[in-house]
């Protein structure tokens, strides 16, 4: 495979970093008084991206021998690439003044915001797009893909916040049901468009097929199952759909806290792990 | 553009920044931009970039294909094949690119050892090390006479020139190529057919050829392969007898599977369809040949259902061919082959090329157009006797010769010299370009006979692991940084090459074997006999052919007067002037003097498989493995795996990577199979230049597996020759 | 201006190699890093089986799906058609060789950039013909110019048929007998 982890890390990170800074701009404007929830939100946006970029640029090696060479990244406006650059050449500084703003305890201009909020899609979107305008591998090469990235991107962004705002603020977290239904919600959509994406792929073609197999009985199996299917969309499925549909009603014991952060938890490793499968398990189209 | 045209604007001389010999590279400094080649350019920008050219032969093979070496400030850096010369045509094959390398890989022996008691080497000085060698010849001459020496080697310019001069000066025969592991039995018994060792295909002309067992593809020469695209390409029939599909198979027309080791069925099975049906070429027999009577006899028993009963051809096969190439005859013939599936392969192997030799003489095909032709080659002429004094003949008869009277008298069989450290006739061995342990017969057997010689010792440039088995090991530079005597070449045109030296000596101590042997020799106390350099006596010798240093330096190649080919049927130069289908000396020796059936040795029991090894274009016997680039090749390619049908493996439950557990009478070891339909069942290949054991050779040590280490030591009747595939294997998955 | 390409006949290719080592020597590659990779193709079962290598290379795309990926221009194509890399813009991202159908791209080290196969080009032009061309044994492969209709290259894709590998994954300008 051409990429790796590093590179995996890289999607999740970026694609978490946007949702982080959405959710924090969703939270001021519903829950103006969930302030830790809100300034998490903002510091996570730009440190994940940060990181993110830093693995990114490790992993170009000829880069990082001469780093002045990353200059010429905004050359090739055809390139996703290069495209993902723009966006977070835009992003990233937003993000980071946002987070700013937030500690010296100043308010977020809303135009800020605004910009914000759009490159911030634009980066989840891009890092779909990355991978799926390359034509030699179909498990890439759909226009489901970006979608899917999209979503994970949204919820593991949410899942990282809401951990945070879990752990410090727990009592104005439980109120916050928009958020809680948000997050089932997403985990509902991103299991429904995986699967849809896995059958488009599944039956385009054979290297397609190949690379489904793979992840749902071959050599991914285990981690496709465990990791993606049941620790990041089943479990947070039912631990956040439990109070939301069924009781009702907000949790406050010890026990729930637990199951919760293992909620929360099991989003951001499901999102870490499709970026790895995706990364891993797509074959080439056969030449031969 | 025409072939010529193309090569003429290949790589080092485009542009003409390269002309003459040497030239100055003045790089502009922007050459970098593209950074093309960037270590050479740069390097040489740098240092004012200095380009020489100088010719050489490539010693990846035996073939010794003229190259050009390009170096850039003294260092390599690329290689071609001589446009003039007959067997490079302008191009190398990959064991030339790779081994052209040698100079600077890193796992050489680079200076003089000693084995020490408990198994290790060090270093030892030059003086020292001829100073206890020559004591201990002394010592052995003494004890028991100079016939208790023995020298092994696998020709070169030089090396077959110094090492016989060497050994004869100490006084013994016993001379060895190492014949016995490689073409030894094919070539005595194409002498006893023909009185010549060898013949070629014509291919230009030709209309059908039958491949037993060689492989152009595997077993590379770039003419050979050139010859046969081309036949190819004119749908000549290319008829491929083989057990496995090899890599020839690209141009052939037919693949016959056979059962390894009967190829002799097959073969009498055609005659027995020309002569039964009355196909065969009348006037040339009747002429041309004697004991034809006696062999019609015979192989009227030899039809070709008895063969398909033997060797698993198809009897309407064998008539289908024996009819194309009756219908061909002229301008067809059966393959001379090489080393292959009867060059020292099994028990019948002798039998086996003298039926090669009758088929083509029913053909017809013997210096006809388009059929077998048996050309000459040049040599040197008398050089000055004073300057360049002969050695006296030693007294007595080669060693092995008595017991094995058919073989090639210019070979002799190196077997011998294993059977004689072990019976005490020889008590000190040579080796020189040689791996015999490795790869001349089973290699626990010879380390059990060389522990047994008092002395031993080895000329190489890796510590292979002959030299393992050494007291000394003399280090030689590798051949791009030697001048060697001139080499000699036939055919339809003649020809004299040579080395030249091209890289200055990469490390200070190796030598080159002329003056190793040199050297040695007047340690020895016999140095009249070398009181010359080796230009001196390349001088004499081109002189005698009208030839100079300069001229070929120059040229790389040089064309001899002009032998005076011409097709007709040649005069064989046997006892009877005639092609023998009777040999009086064959008869002598206690076999069967009439060309006929002999059989294989082993035959596999019910749960065993017929093992048969072979060539792969990239590597050279046991000697190329530990090259930087060649053995990153096999390893990318996973290319020591033993092959397996893929109707066997299912049966065994083996899938293509499973490591599997091979095991012979003799050796078990494990490796991968690489399961194919290109293979019979009931076979199993292994290619023969894996499994080095030599903990100096760290890339070849522990890849793959030693075909020679599951055969047993035999010697094959009459000549010596070491059936290296008589032998059979179970296989096991294990994993 | 002239459009290089080149033809590869499988049906004289003996798989020896030759090819990958001299562009190793010509490019100063190290021995496990090469711009030519080979793969054995059998087709058929046992005893009717032919078996055939094919080596691959950057086939010098005119639509190269590595070109329009990479983000610093590194990659571009020359006015004859080759298409090269600028090894002082390449970072290394690799997402060149993502591109490629064929895994003809090569990530060298120590230098991390990712390169190809270059038909030899040096100081403005090809090769002519490149190292793989010169050094093979067989004549299995020919370099030369696509638009000349008069160039050996042209006649023999002519009366051989040669296609690209793979006419359907982009417009390739190596050609195959196979």
């Amino acid at each position: 495979m051409v990429w790796g982890p590093m590179i995996a890390w890289y999607l999740f990170l970026a694609g978490a970093s946007a949702g982080a800074f959405i959710t924090a701009a969703f939270v001021a404007r519903k829950y103006p008084d969930s302030v830790k929830m809100r300034v998490a939100g903002r510091l996570i946006a730009p440190v994940f991206m940060a990181i993110g970029l830093l693995l990114l640029m490790l992993d170009a090696e000829a880069g990082m021998h001469d780093p002045l060479r990353f200059v010429y990244l905004v050359l090739n406006p055809g390139s996703v690439m290069t495209l993902g650059v723009y966006f977070i050449c835009i992003y990233m500084p937003v993000c980071l003044i946002a987070a700013i703003l937030e500690i010296r305890k100043t308010p977020v201009p809303g135009w800020l915001d605004w910009i914000g909020i759009i490159s911030a899609f634009c980066v989840a979107a891009y890092t779909g797009f990355l991978l799926g305008v390359v034509h030699a591998y179909p498990l890439w090469n759909n226009a489901i893909l970006p979608i899917l990235f999209v979503i994970s991107a949204l919820s593991a962004g949410l899942a990282a916040t809401s951990l945070i705002g879990l752990i410090t603020d727990r009592e104005r977290f439980e109120q916050m049901w928009l958020v809680k239904k948000s997050h089932v919600i997403l985990s509902a959509i991103e299991a429904i468009v995986l699967f849809t994406m896995l059958v488009i792929v599944n039956s385009g073609s054979p290297e397609g097929a190949a690379s489904v197999h793979s992840l749902i009985a071959g050599q991914y199996a285990p981690l496709f199952w465990g990791g993606l299917v049941i620790l990041g969309l089943i479990a947070p499925f039912m631990i956040e759909g439990y109070p939301v549909f069924i009781t009702k009603k907000p949790e406050t014991s010890t026990t729930s806290l637990v199951v919760s952060i293992i909620g929360e938890s099991g989003v951001l490793i499901g999102g870490f792990v499709l970026r790895l499968l995706i990364v891993l398990a797509a074959l080439p189209v056969a030449f031969l | 553009m025409t072939q010529e045209e193309k090569r003429a604007l290949f790589a080092p001389t485009r542009r003409g920044f390269l002309k003459g010999s040497a030239a100055t590279l003045a790089l502009a400094a922007t050459a970098g931009a593209y950074s093309f080649g960037t270590w050479q350019v740069e390097q040489a920008a740098a240092a004012g970039g200095n380009l020489a050219k100088g010719p050489s032969l490539c010693n990846g093979c035996s073939s010794k294909c003229g190259l050009f070496a390009t170096t850039m400030d003294g260092r390599l850096w690329i290689v071609n094949g001589m446009e003039d010369h007959p067997y490079a045509k302008g191009t190398l094959c990959g064991r030339g690119q790779g081994t052209a390398q040698w100079a600077y890989d890193d796992e050489r022996v680079t200076q003089p050892m000693k084995r020490m008691e408990d198994g290790s080497f060090e270093p030892i000085s030059w003086d020292q090390a001829y100073k206890e060698i020559a004591e201990k010849v002394k010592g052995i001459i003494e004890t028991a006479g100079p016939e208790a020496l023995a020298m092994i080697q696998d020709p070169r310019p030089s090396g077959k020139y110094y090492t016989k001069r060497f050994i004869n000066a100490l006084g013994s025969n016993n001379f060895y190529t190492h014949g016995a592991a490689c073409n030894l039995s094919k070539e005595s018994g194409i002498e006893q057919a023909i009185g010549a060792s060898n013949y070629s295909v014509d291919w230009p002309n030709t209309k059908m050829v039958v491949f037993i067992g060689r492989s152009y593809g595997d077993g590379i020469r770039p003419s050979s392969v050139q010859s046969i695209a081309a036949a190819a390409e004119r749908d000549t029939r290319i008829v491929i007898v083989d057990p496995r599909l090899n890599n020839t198979g690209i141009f052939a027309s037919d693949w016959i599977p056979i059962k390894p080791g009967n190829d002799i069925a097959f073969l009498l099975g055609i005659a027995n369809v020309l002569v039964t049906k009355d196909l065969y070429d009348h006037a040339f027999v009747e002429q041309h040949s004697v004991g034809f009577p006696e062999f019609a006899a015979q192989v009227a028993e030899y039809t070709p259902e008895w063969a398909e009963g033997i060797c698993d051809v198809p009897a309407e096969k064998i008539v289908e061919i024996a009819e194309a190439l009756a219908k061909a005859a002229p301008a067809c013939a059966i393959e001379p082959s090489w080393r292959a599936a009867f060059g020292c392969a099994h028990q019948n192997s002798f039998e086996t090329a003298r039926c090669v030799c009758a088929v083509n003489a029913l053909l017809g095909c013997w210096g006809q157009k388009g059929g077998a032709l048996i050309t000459s080659s040049p040599k040197a002429g008398e050089v000055d006797p004073i300057k360049f004094p002969s050695v006296p003949k030693p007294a007595g008869t080669r060693l092995g010769d008595t017991e094995f009277p058919l073989v090639s008298s210019s070979m002799g069989t190196n077997l011998a010299v294993l059977d004689g450290c072990l019976n005490g006739k020889i008590e000190g061995v040579f080796f020189y370009n040689s791996n015999a342990v490795q790869g001349y017969s089973q290699p626990a057997k010879w380390r059990e006979a060389l522990d047994k010689a008092k002395l031993v010792v080895s000329v190489d440039i890796q510590m292979s692991e002959t030299c393992m088995q050494s007291d000394y090991v003399l280090p030689e530079c590798t051949v791009l940084e030697r001048m060697e005597l001139p080499e000699f070449i036939g055919g339809k045109k003649h020809y004299v090459a040579m080395r030249t030296k091209v890289l200055e000596p990469v490390h200070p101590e190796p030598k080159p074997c002329d003056q190793i042997f040199s050297e040695l020799a007047r340690a020895c106390g016999v140095g009249q006999y070398f009181d010359f350099t080796v230009e001196e006596l390349a001088a004499a010798q081109l002189a005698t052919v009208g030839a100079s240093i300069e001229e070929v330096t120059e040229k790389g190649i040089v064309e001899l007067s002009n032998p005076g080919f011409s097709y007709g049927v040649p005069k064989f130069k046997t006892p009877t002037e005639k092609f023998q289908f009777i040999s009086e000396k064959v008869g002598a020796a206690g076999f069967n003097p009439v060309i006929g059936y002999a059989p294989r040795l082993v035959e596999p029991a019910a749960d065993e498989f017929y093992f048969v090894g072979g060539k792969q274009g990239i590597q050279s016997h046991t000697m190329t493995l530990n090259l930087e680039s060649l053995n990153a090749i096999s390893r990318e390619y996973d290319l020591e795996r033993v092959w397996l049908s893929t109707a066997d493996a299912q049966k065994l439950g083996i899938a293509d990577g499973d490591t599997v557990e091979l095991s012979s009478s003799e050796f078990t070891g494990r490796t991968r199979a690489k399961v194919t339909e290109r293979l019979k069942p009931g076979v199993v290949f292994l290619p023969t230049h894996y499994g080095n054991t030599s903990p100096y050779l760290t890339r070849a040590r522990d890849l793959g597996l030693n075909f020679m280490d599951f055969v047993p030591f035999h010697m094959e009747p009459g000549v010596g020759a070491a059936m290296t595939q008589e032998v059979a294997v179970k296989v096991r998955k294990v994993g | 201006m002239a459009r290089y390409g080149m033809l590869i006949d499988t049906k004289k290719c003996v798989g020896c190699y030759a090819c990958r080592i001299a562009c190793q020597m010509i490019n100063g590659l190290p021995s496990d890093e090469a711009f030519i990779k080979f793969y054995e193709e059998e087709q058929g079962s046992y005893p009717n089986v032919y078996a055939e290598n094919v080596p691959v290379q950057c086939m010098h795309c005119e639509d190269a799906p590595c070109q329009t990926v990479c983000p610093t221009t590194a990659t571009y194509t020359t006015d004859s058609g080759v298409v090269l890399v600028d090894e002082k813009k390449c970072i290394g991202c690799k997402y060149c060789m993502a591109a490629c159908p064929y895994n003809a791209r090569v990530q060298l080290h120590p230098s991390g950039v990712v390169e190809k196969c270059r038909f030899c080009w040096y100081e403005g032009e090809p090769g002519n013909p490149p190292a793989c061309v010169g050094t093979c044994i067989s004549g299995a492969r020919i370099f030369g110019d696509l638009d000349d209709p008069e160039s050996e290259i042209c006649k023999e894709i002519a009366r051989t048929n040669a296609q690209p590998l793979a006419g359907d994954l982009t417009r390739a300008k190596i050609y195959y007998v196979r």
